[in-house]
């Protein structure tokens, strides 16, 4: 029985990072020439620690054409790049195709998801996978599940990971989840980082940028440096991402405290602390709005009214993720980088392709 | 940015939405008689751009718009019986009839003309939010352009222009998916529209453009930018239209089922209605005597438009030049 390559996923948002927060703070583009750069050097990394075939959806922006295109390269045959192997959805622009994506993979068996996004596509990715590692990559606006990496360096880690060469218990990571759920309504829905109600009436441009906009805001874990909506207990309150309980916070303009707190890049904003506390697991939380907006993750996703009774429960069953800076320490613990003259990019064998002329 | 949307101004966003609906509906059934001159662009399916954008503009505000320019004019405020006998090619019509289609103008309401060429209408606006900025007023200009608009050099140009000197600008790429025939996935080389903001210093935002709160949302923050002073931005808003490029066009460029799904899943009006009705803001009963004043204003439009008389032959040298010897 022949052997199945080693397989990985790879999913960028095409959307993630042009929303309106260009407007009205000062978030950065993230192009889809940079995403196509950041996949580039994960099948790098991936050739390099013996991952054999990558499985990537299409878009309508032009990231898998590109990644095809250069897969034909001198550099991606110098540096052994896995084959790339794509799905062709039908696309609808919409989450709904990082979904299916993820649900294909999962049927295919890849060994991690890559995943490059902001908050919400990893969110979405999550949903769809079940325990499937994520190697989390920010390339959205405010991020505070995937941390800011170098591409290069997280594939190493994924890629050493899948291939067995780092064990579960140092390379994997458990993380928290917040449900969000309203039986009457069916509703069931994930974050990974916070749930921020506001008084808003409608989901409209998504984000949220104002601190007048927001009433109250749950959170997984909260570190002191993060942007975004989860900075606010971050700054007040912080919560590890390995504490077993998540935090809240109640938010009043006309509050006797206040904070300052950079809810988006470039963007601070004072805002009226009424009362916050831990967030136990397994508790759900009723809302203290009776009409508004769920933010998920950062961005508006779900409209409430006098009708609808949400509830939003921490617990610890979110997906696992590669801890790569552990992965990392490890891997020079036990010098896994370490080549033998046979490796084709051992010093020795790589003197003679710098003959000029050649 | 963020004020709350009264009722009044959700029932107007509703009513523009729906005219503009049911004007372009009313226009693929009378073109197929024949009785229209000309070559008509229907922008069905794309009614929360224009509403969302316009929502946040006056009379002293300038637009200029494409060859897809109906839902602009209405949004923009046009007499719709007007728009309907200059399509006709009526006297009665707003330009006399003898733009139609593709150059409805109107001053009067800051609309400055649909154009037949594409991306004409960008270094128009650039001129208007320099006079603008020249008289000291808070207007700004604004330019509707499509995935193909969005390739050509014109419009470049006067991004750069308006970036250079700061101008009230708003750019706003209805991006279709459609140049003609053209998939923009395969014509725009960067892929997203807003990314190539970046090349000219300003901002760049996508929005749903199925959405109209999300247009409204974006559009408001990019004018109160340009009302301060602070300079011209770029939206693009992802949209579908339900019909051919031109009425007669046989779309077989198109997957069989795309409209159909955008038109199950992604119609701006049936979003709207749900959701404004839902949040109790407005009732479905308001919205249901929208709809049926609208139908009396098209239907009475149509049935003026096709009694109304032609322009004659005296009146070829009118209109022409603002005086004429």
């Amino acid at each position: 029985m022949s052997r199945l390559p080693l397989t990985v996923g790879i999913i960028a948002n095409p959307a993630s990072g042009r929303d309106v927060r260009r407007l009205t703070a000062n978030a950065g583009l993230f192009s889809s020439t940079d995403k196509v750069s950041v996949i580039q050097r994960l099948l790098a990394a991936f050739g390099a620690t013996g991952i054999e075939r990558v499985l990537m959806p299409t878009d309508m922006t032009g990231i898998a054409a590109a990644v095809q295109k250069n897969s034909h390269s001198r550099q991606a045959r110098d540096s052994h790049w896995p084959v790339v192997e794509f799905l062709d959805l039908t696309l609808r622009q919409s989450v709904e195709d990082t979904r299916k994506a993820a649900r294909w993979m999962a049927e295919r068996g890849v060994a991690l998801i890559a995943v490059l996004g902001g908050d919400g596509t990893h969110k979405a990715v999550a949903a769809e996978v079940g325990d499937i590692p994520l190697l989390t990559l920010s390339t959205g606006t405010n991020n505070a599940f995937p941390e800011l990496r170098e591409a290069t360096s997280a594939g190493l880690a994924g890629g050493l990971f899948a291939n067995g060469r780092i064990p579960a218990e140092i390379a994997l990571r458990r993380n928290k989840r917040l449900l969000v759920r309203e039986p009457a309504r069916g509703l069931h829905e994930i974050a990974l980082v916070d749930v921020a109600v506001s008084s808003l009436p409608f989901i409209g441009a998504r984000a949220i940028s104002r601190a007048a906009d927001l009433a109250e805001v749950f959170v997984t874990f909260a570190e002191p440096q993060s942007i975004g909506l989860s900075a606010l207990c971050g700054l007040w309150l912080p919560v590890t991402r390995q504490e077993p309980y998540g935090a809240w916070m109640r938010l009043d303009p006309n509050a006797a405290q206040a904070l300052l707190v950079p809810l988006a890049p470039g963007l601070l904003q004072g805002c009226g602390v009424r009362d916050a506390g831990y967030l136990q697991p397994g508790v759900p939380r009723p809302l203290s709005l009776a009409s508004g907006t769920l933010a998920l993750d950062g961005e508006r996703e779900i409209e409430f009214n006098l009708h609808d009774r949400p509830t939003v429960t921490l617990d610890g069953g979110g997906p696992l993720s590669i801890d790569v800076q552990a992965a990392l320490a490890f891997t020079a613990q036990e010098r896994l980088l370490a080549i033998g003259r046979e490796h084709p990019q051992h010093p020795v064998n790589l003197q003679h392709q710098d003959t000029p002329g050649e | 940015m963020s004020t709350p949307l009264t009722s009044d101004q959700l029932l107007h966003a509703y009513q523009v939405m729906r005219t503009i609906r049911a004007f372009e509906e009313r226009l693929h059934v009378e073109f197929a008689t024949g009785e229209i001159p000309g070559f008509v662009h229907l922008y069905a399916g794309e009614e929360a751009s224009a509403a969302g954008v316009m929502a946040h503009l006056g009379d002293d505000d300038c637009i200029a718009s494409n060859h897809r320019g109906h839902g602009h004019c209405i949004a923009k405020g046009v007499d719709v019986y007007g728009m309907m006998a200059e399509i006709y090619g009526k006297k009665t019509g707003v330009c006399q009839g003898k733009g139609g289609s593709m150059h409805i103008a109107d001053f009067e309401k800051g609309m400055l003309g649909a154009n037949g060429i594409v991306g004409a209408g960008a270094p128009l606006v650039v001129g208007a939010a320099l006079a603008a900025k020249l008289k000291g007023t808070d207007s700004v200009a604004v330019v509707f352009f499509g995935d193909g608009g969005s390739n050509e050099g014109a419009v470049f140009e006067a991004m750069n222009m308006a970036s250079v000197w700061n101008l009230p600008c708003l750019f706003i790429a209805e991006n279709n998916g459609y140049a003609e025939a053209t998939a923009s996935n395969w014509s725009v080389a960067c892929d997203h529209i807003a990314d190539r903001a970046a090349g000219f210093g300003m901002p760049g935002v996508t929005v749903d453009g199925f959405d109209f709160f999300a247009v409204h949302e974006a559009a408001g923050a990019a004018v109160e930018r340009a009302r301060a002073g602070e300079g011209p931005s770029l939206i693009e808003v992802k949209l579908t239209r339900y019909y051919g490029h031109f009425e007669g066009d046989a779309q077989t460029y198109r997957a069989p089922d795309e409209v159909k799904h955008f038109r199950e899943h992604n119609d701006c009006l049936m979003q709207f209605r749900e959701r404004s009705t839902r949040a109790g803001l407005v009732q479905a009963s308001q919205l249901d005597q929208i709809d049926h004043e609208v139908e009396l204003l098209i239907e009475n439009a149509v049935r003026k438009a096709k009694s109304d008389p032609k322009p004659s032959p005296a009146d070829l040298l009118t209109d022409v030049y603002v005086s004429y010897p």
